[in-house]
């Protein structure tokens, strides 16, 4: 791994030597086995083997940025003349101020598993033959689709400002669709596990959920065109608060083009609602030390009592600012632009039961899975409730069928009215279930 | 070139494989973006890499890689092989794949203006044109402008264990602009975005002024709007909506990998009435420099036409030398992969509802009440249950005949097969407005899709106010 580092220095050096003012590098090798299975039989298995490495060069602020998918030395040196040419090509930009200084990341354990490291193809043609056995035992006639995958991978991080940075990873996964078919009634779920650690990995069960949950689905019905109270479940929970807290980017703020633009330090959302960031959680699925820049990580309340408590900042965004560096640099690969990213999210428990919010609704909707996220720049939401249940007498009565939601980021996180005090458990990763009052509903009549 | 790879394939057959293909790319891209006045960020990239692709006893292996050399392409062989075999047991619906005739020779015109050969500087300076064009339409209201270039070209050599032996050039070019206006109490934005698989052709052919102004102000249009009414309504959708709706909500429904694996409501329903009579769809890959046209698809096949419905009776699937096999028909070119680094999978081209007889203003006479949807850059299908959302970015209430009220930034949802049967009327106006990219099992790919005006009864529309 130190050849990664090495490499990443050296294209550091050579963007440098190309006129540079700054540079970074990041570079990446990981290797994938993967395992598909398509109408409920193993279809596929690959090895992908990726690595390259993506270099930013900067002269008077504007940003050239190259990659390549190869680390041979004068590939690795191309790329980084490439990048500082692009640069010196780029407008200058008076707002950017320096890359980050090299500060020692905390320590995160348990990101990296040698068991996992050690694992064969094999390994996960047994998994994903034990979920079709699983799901047909349920019901022999679903149709699965999904697979499971294990990755290794290490990456490097080097700068001009003397950041040198490296480290190694392991994950997990297994998803699957089940399909169930009763006549012309089609009904439809997924589930899924992840993790970083063998011992935190449960792919047992997985397409069973999957399976039971799509005969729930079956006999989807409208609703009427009304306001209702909605009980989202820790998934559906999970994709609105996901986005909100996604557009307190500070360069979506910074550029006037998120709707949460002067609203930090405002309330946003139900005192009801506090989520934190804990991205040093040991054998989290989204933990790391630091951020895509190598600035050190820092647990923090992003939301508290329902206030935006800070906007997620990179080293532009925060020196443009004048503020402090929050460490949300991310990358998406070597390929991609530097951007915002968040770890692993904790949304504070309540105290009673999802059952028991839901058993308080005399007439409403559950949504499970999907929609509700808002548009970024205007808060809107309009969506379609694809995996919901019609809440009546205190109970999931049907799965809906044709039915849309209409509301605003804001309407929505405000009307949080409750907060289940069970949840859904990724490693490192916490959310439970939301009732929001009164929201537009839209059905086929 | 030829040789290594007709030794690869050969390396895999001798191991064990029923079938083999190998491609190997090699391609680079350059990004510009200019936002807020700024061309602050100009990027590259460069990709180069092989996928191998072995059948061995009814499971498929797959190994990519980044250096595309005779040792390491040898490795790939033993990785894949090996990975089949160790799966090939537990397969209970093998692969197989269709016979078609082995396909040789060069792929792909070349562009009339490459873009790499177009100076950086001029490159940035018509990015610049479209922003300032942008920021420059009531520059009080606009509140953040990015537009962005891209521009890529690439080579690719594909043999197969069938004979098969070609050389694919490939070149694409986008521009694109977002516009956020807000007036203080709100933000709204406004996208627009024109990419076909030629050169830097469709710059010059591009009028950048009016790009960048009408983007803006639909932005700024989008202030005034009200929010959308919820409920059931008879809409008419235009040119992007009607591409949006084919390609997502009946498009994903016919790629033949989705019917073979029961995750498509149109399973089981070829030669039935699937549509209103009015509608045909077709996809058409051969269509002349749009997103989604080429000339062989990634397996080696010949582009062709399809008419996937013919007056509302399903004809046909899109189909890849596996699904084709399955299905006991002809492959149809259907099938390609996003990279080296991904297996080619079922995947539309240019899909429209062809023209019918009505005119825009005759559809509107007709309508006492409803919507006219319009506008629109994104939407998603669950095939299975057939159920389909698409974004409509402006919505204008339809009062005897006559527009009205302006709504704005609201979805429409339904069951595909109940919307195609409600379709009422659809007008002779077809054009192609979607050029962008489809994402599918992880894979993006080039597409286009589009129609002309089409009438539908009894729609939902999410929208956030009681009517």
């Amino acid at each position: 791994m130190s050849e990664l580092l090495d490499i990443a220095q050296k294209a550091v050096k050579a963007a440098m030597a190309a006129g540079a003012d700054f540079a970074d590098a990041y570079c990446l090798e990981m290797r994938e086995v993967g395992v598909g299975v398509e109408n409920s039989s193993l279809r596929e298995t690959e090895v992908v083997r990726d690595y390259g490495i993506g270099v930013r060069a900067f002269h008077d602020g504007g940003v050239g940025r190259a990659s390549t998918q190869s680390l041979q030395p004068e590939d690795v040196v191309e790329c980084a003349r490439s990048a500082a040419a692009l640069a010196k090509a780029a407008d200058p930009d008076p707002d950017f101020v320096t890359l980050p200084d090299p500060a020692e990341p905390p320590p995160v354990d348990d990101l990296f598993d040698d068991t996992v490291a050690g694992l064969e193809v094999e390994q996960v043609v047994e998994w994903c033959t034990q979920a079709i056995e699983e799901a047909r035992a349920i019901e022999p006639g679903v149709r699965l689709e999904g697979g499971a995958s294990l990755t290794v991978g290490s990456s490097a991080i080097a700068s001009s400002t003397g950041i040198g940075l490296q480290r190694s990873g392991t994950s997990l996964g297994i998803s699957f669709q089940a399909v169930v078919v009763d006549g012309e009634d089609v009904g439809v779920y997924f589930e899924y596990d992840a993790a970083r650690l063998l011992n935190d990995f449960v792919p047992t069960g997985v397409a069973a959920k999957a399976t039971q949950q799509a005969r729930r689905y079956l006999g989807g019905r409208t609703v009427k065109t009304k306001r209702l109270p909605l009980v989202l479940g820790p998934l559906a929970a999970s994709g609105l608060l996901f986005s909100c807290v996604s557009a307190a980017a500070a360069e979506n703020i910074q550029r006037n083009r998120s709707f949460l633009a002067g609203k930090e330090g405002q309330p946003i959302a139900s005192e009801l609602l506090t989520i934190t960031e804990a991205p040093l959680v040991a054998g989290g699925l989204s933990s790391s030390a630091y951020d895509g820049e190598g600035v050190p990580k820092v647990e923090r309340r992003l939301i508290k009592d329902g206030v935006l408590t800070t906007y997620l900042h990179n080293s532009y965004t925060a020196n443009k600012a004048g503020v402090a560096n929050t460490a949300h640099a991310g990358r998406q690969g070597y390929r991609g632009a530097v951007g915002v990213t968040t770890s692993n999210l904790q949304v504070a428990l309540g105290t009673r039961t999802e059952a028991e919010l839901i058993s308080e609704i005399d007439e409403g909707l559950y949504i499970a899975y999907g929609g509700l996220q808002p548009d970024g720049a205007s808060g809107d939401i309009s969506a379609t409730v694809d995996f919901g249940f019609k809440i009546e007498k205190g109970e999931l009565a049907y799965p809906v069928a044709t039915t849309m939601v209409g509301s605003d980021a804001f309407e929505v996180l405000g009307k949080i009215d409750a907060v289940s005090s069970d949840y859904r458990e990724e490693p490192g990763i916490i959310v439970p279930s939301l009732r929001i009052r009164d929201i537009q509903v839209a059905s086929q009549e | 070139m030829q040789q290594l790879m007709e030794r690869i394939i050969q390396a895999a057959l001798d191991q064990g494989a029923d079938f083999a293909d190998l491609r190997i790319s090699n391609g680079a891209a350059t990004a510009i973006a200019v936002e807020d006045g700024r061309a602050d960020k100009i990027s590259s990239s460069r990709s180069r890499g092989a996928g191998l692709r072995v059948l061995v006893d009814g499971a498929w292996g797959f190994a990519p890689t980044n250096r595309p050399e005779e040792a390491e392409l040898l490795h790939c062989v033993e990785d894949a092989t090996a990975m089949a075999q160790a799966a090939s047991s537990h397969v209970t619906d093998p692969g197989m794949v269709a016979e078609v005739e082995p396909a040789h020779g060069e792929v792909g015109k070349p562009p009339r203006i490459r873009p790499d050969q177009v100076p950086l500087k001029d490159r940035v300076a018509r990015v610049f044109e479209l922003e300032r064009a942008a920021r420059s339409y009531q520059p009080n209201k606009i509140a953040n402008t990015v537009a962005s270039y891209a521009d890529g070209c690439g080579e690719m050599f594909l043999a197969n264990s069938l004979g098969t032996l070609l050389h694919y050039e490939s070149t694409g070019t986008s521009i694109g602009l977002s516009v956020v206006a807000t007036d203080g109490n709100t933000r709204q934005r406004s996208a627009d975005r024109k990419a076909n698989r030629t050169g830097y052709e469709l710059i010059e052919a591009t009028d950048i002024e009016t790009l960048g102004k009408q983007t803006a102000k639909k932005a700024v249009d989008l202030l005034s709007a009200q929010r959308a009414p919820a409920g059931t309504f008879d809409v008419i959708i235009d040119h992007r909506i009607c591409g949006l709706l084919v390609h997502e909500a009946f498009g994903h429904n016919s790629e033949a990998d989705a019917v073979w694996s029961g995750n498509s409501i149109l399973a089981g329903k070829l030669g039935e009435q699937v549509a209103a009579e009015e509608v045909t769809i077709t996809d058409d890959p051969t269509l002349p420099d749009l997103n989604g046209s080429f000339d062989y698809d990634h397996e080696g096949v010949p582009a062709q036409r399809h008419v996937i419905v013919k007056n509302g009776i399903l004809k046909g699937y899109l189909h890849s030398l596996e699904t084709a096999a399955r299905f006991g028909v002809p492959p149809n070119g259907s099938a390609r992969a996003d990279g080296h680094q991904s297996v080619p999978i079922v995947r539309m081209s240019n899909t429209a509802i062809e023209p019918g007889k009505w005119t825009l203003a005759e559809m509107m006479a007709e309508m006492d009440e409803g919507l006219y949807l319009s506008g629109g850059g994104w939407g998603y299908v669950f095939t299975a249950q057939g159920q389909f959302t698409c974004n409509v970015e402006h919505a204008y209430r339809i009062k005897n005949g006559k527009l009205g009220t302006h709504y704005r930034n609201v979805c429409i949802s339904g069951r595909t097969l109940e919307t195609l049967q409600k379709v009422t009327a659809v007008a002779d106006d077809l054009e192609f407005e979607l050029g962008g990219t489809c994402g599918k099992n992880g894979q993006g790919m080039a597409v286009d899709a589009g129609g002309p005006h089409v009438r539908i009864s009894q729609v939902v529309v999410g929208g956030q106010e009681t009517q």
